[in-house]
């Protein structure tokens, strides 16, 4: 794929499960890197990354994964893209490294090349010592990561992961979260689905916004997550300062222990300034206010119903 | 005391060859035989097909071994010759497909793996021939295999020689192929139909059974009845038909032929259950993926 190829550019995509639409007019076109996609539980997210892998037909609209249209077949495609399903998928009568090596062979790896690729994933995804093991042995976090590992084995440039931290307790998510993250260094992409905010939040560079199947939103994370907002902490009396700011022009709002401040017309660390002077406090912090993407989600009417 | 080194490879692309959708094939070609004779799962998996094999080969080892330990024997006089031992195969046969069909399409539609089949450069016809392919290796290879170690065991003992046996005799390495041929068209189409629609290999096995042995005993009453059209409805006799027809034998008085149905019509019958029990196999497999 040439550099500055989207790895995603889908135009008027349209799905539906008879009468019940599920992806209505999405327009996408999303750059290489770990990108989120996040939504509330039926709003549309394992349908799309169904649709981007080609085991389902879109009705309507134009869908291109690593530059290859999807119209011109879904084998290309397959065999340059990895999928994690959200659901079971590992047999349990195979030993880890068996299935590894069948999966890689599948992808199109040559058996000598898939053994030895199976042996490799197998210990960056932490399960070198089980490779013997039977899978239906794993408990839920190794399967989790042989799962992962099975999506990785051939070598994708993009691997589409569908709620992978699904299930897991807190060590093994944070585990989960740290291998994802870690793709970026495998040069591998990533479309990370999950109705988990902080998840995309920790491991995505972009977003992509998904609510009945519209898109919200779709953008750098950092855009989403920052505003021109101040967010201030002060030492002395926080009501006196914030008296100040709002004689100064600004809107202040009090967030616990914080004060945030906007100023439509100016820079609102210029009033967080002059109000602290005013009040004859001191600063105890002070910055942009980061917004997460639960705020982000919430403001743009996600999760509605 | 020695301290271990670890050395952090990292990861490490494939730059090699790839081979695209042929391996995919392939890899799905080779797990299948693999599953259906238990390679690389637990023993107790191994134990069924290895048993079964072995069984369909002890009588043709036991004649050869007679043949060699007395000479040349009278082949009439064994009872045993190609078209008596497809009464044995043909049965052990019909359990073996039962069973293997269900281990090859039940437990990937249950534990979810058709998910990476569908992530991976394979279309669900790819997987079904695959899987059909496999299957069809091994019955057939279990069906003729015991006719190959005869053949070349009375070519050994032959008084003819053994070039010269090969030579006249040639034709029933091809018959008994066919036959072969014409028993896995027979039943498996159909067992993979019944496991397509079940969530239990052992469900599916019985189901299936149960189906082809009941259809012999039931047509052969209701053509003794006068019901003689009903004589195409013995799925259990139809490759036993085709078989005498193919090696001009007469083994058996098979309901069919009771009926007065010619053995062509029989083929066809095997190539209608076939092509419906196919259709309806692709029919499933597209609604589990």
């Amino acid at each position: 794929m040439p550099s500055g190829t989207p790895i995603l550019a889908v135009s008027g995509l349209r799905f539906a499960y008879g009468d019940i639409v599920a992806i209505d007019g999405v327009d996408l076109t999303v750059p290489p890197g770990r990108i989120g996609l996040v939504g509330a539980n039926g709003a549309g997210k394992t349908t799309l990354l169904k649709i981007l892998l080609g085991v389902l037909p879109p009705a309507a609209g134009s869908v291109s994964v690593l530059g290859h249209p999807l119209e011109h077949g879904a084998i290309e495609i397959r065999s340059r893209v990895g999928w994690m399903p959200e659901g079971e998928c590992l047999p349990p009568d195979q030993t880890a490294a068996d299935f590894l090596g069948y999966a890689a062979e599948l992808g199109g790896l040559p058996p000598r090349a898939a053994r030895q690729r199976a042996s490799d994933v197998l210990g960056l995804v932490g399960l070198h010592e089980e490779r013997f093991r039977y899978i239906g042995e794993f408990s839920t976090g190794m399967k989790q990561r042989a799962k992962l590992a099975q999506a990785i084995v051939h070598d994708p440039e993009l691997v589409l992961l569908d709620e992978p931290t699904a299930g897991l307790d807190p060590d093994g998510r944070e585990e989960m979260l740290d291998l994802v993250t870690r793709l970026e260094d495998f040069g591998i992409n990533a479309v990370i689905s999950s109705h988990v905010l902080t998840d995309i939040e920790r491991t995505c560079d972009w977003v992509i916004m998904l609510d009945g199947g519209h898109v919200l939103r779709s953008g750098p994370l950092s855009d989403l997550s920052t505003t021109d907002e101040a967010e201030l902490e002060v030492i002395g009396d926080l009501d006196a300062v914030a008296a100040a700011a709002e004689r100064l022009g600004a809107v202040v709002q009090r967030e616990g222990s914080s004060l945030v401040i906007t100023r439509s017309d100016g820079d609102a660390f210029d009033i967080a300034r002059d109000a602290v002077v005013a009040a004859g406090a001191a600063i105890r912090r002070l910055g942009a206010r980061r917004t997460t993407l639960e705020d982000v989600f919430l403001g743009a009417g996600g999760g509605d119903g | 005391m020695a301290e271990g080194v670890v050395f952090d490879l990292g990861y490490r692309p494939h730059e090699g060859e790839r081979l695209g959708r042929s391996g995919a094939r392939r890899a799905l070609y080779k797990d299948g035989v693999r599953r259906v004779l238990g390679l690389r799962r637990k023993a107790r998996r191994k134990v069924f097909p290895i048993a079964l094999i072995g069984t369909a080969l002890v009588p043709a080892l036991f004649f050869v071994a007679l043949g060699v330990i007395a000479g040349e024997f009278d082949q009439a006089a064994t009872l045993f010759d190609h078209p008596q031992y497809f009464d044995l195969t043909g049965s052990m046969a019909l359990v073996f497909i039962a069973l293997a069909s269900g281990e090859l399409l039940i437990p990937d539609r249950v534990h979810g793996t058709l998910q990476v089949y569908a992530s991976r450069p394979l279309t669900t016809i790819d997987y079904l021939i695959g899987r059909a392919a496999a299957l069809a290796t091994v019955v057939i290879g279990f069906l003729w295999l015991p006719h190959v170690v005869l053949f070349l065991g009375r070519a050994w003992v032959s008084s003819e020689g053994f070039g010269s046996y090969v030579t006249a005799e040639a034709e029933v390495l091809l018959t008994t192929l066919l036959a072969s041929v014409g028993y896995f068209a027979a039943f498996a189409p159909l067992a993979f139909a019944v496991a397509s629609v079940s969530k239990r290999a052992s469900l599916a096995a019985g189901v299936f059974l149960g189906i082809v042995t009941i259809s012999g005993p039931t047509s052969a009453a209701l053509v003794d009845a006068g019901f003689p059209s009903m004589g195409l409805f013995s799925l259990q006799h139809h490759p036993g038909y085709v078989k005498d027809w193919i090696m001009s034998s007469s083994t058996h008085s098979w309901i069919p032929e009771r009926a007065g149905y010619e053995p062509i019509l029989s083929v066809a019958v095997i190539l209608t259950v076939a092509v419906a029990s196919w259709l309806v196999v692709l029919f499933r497999q597209r609604r589990s993926t």
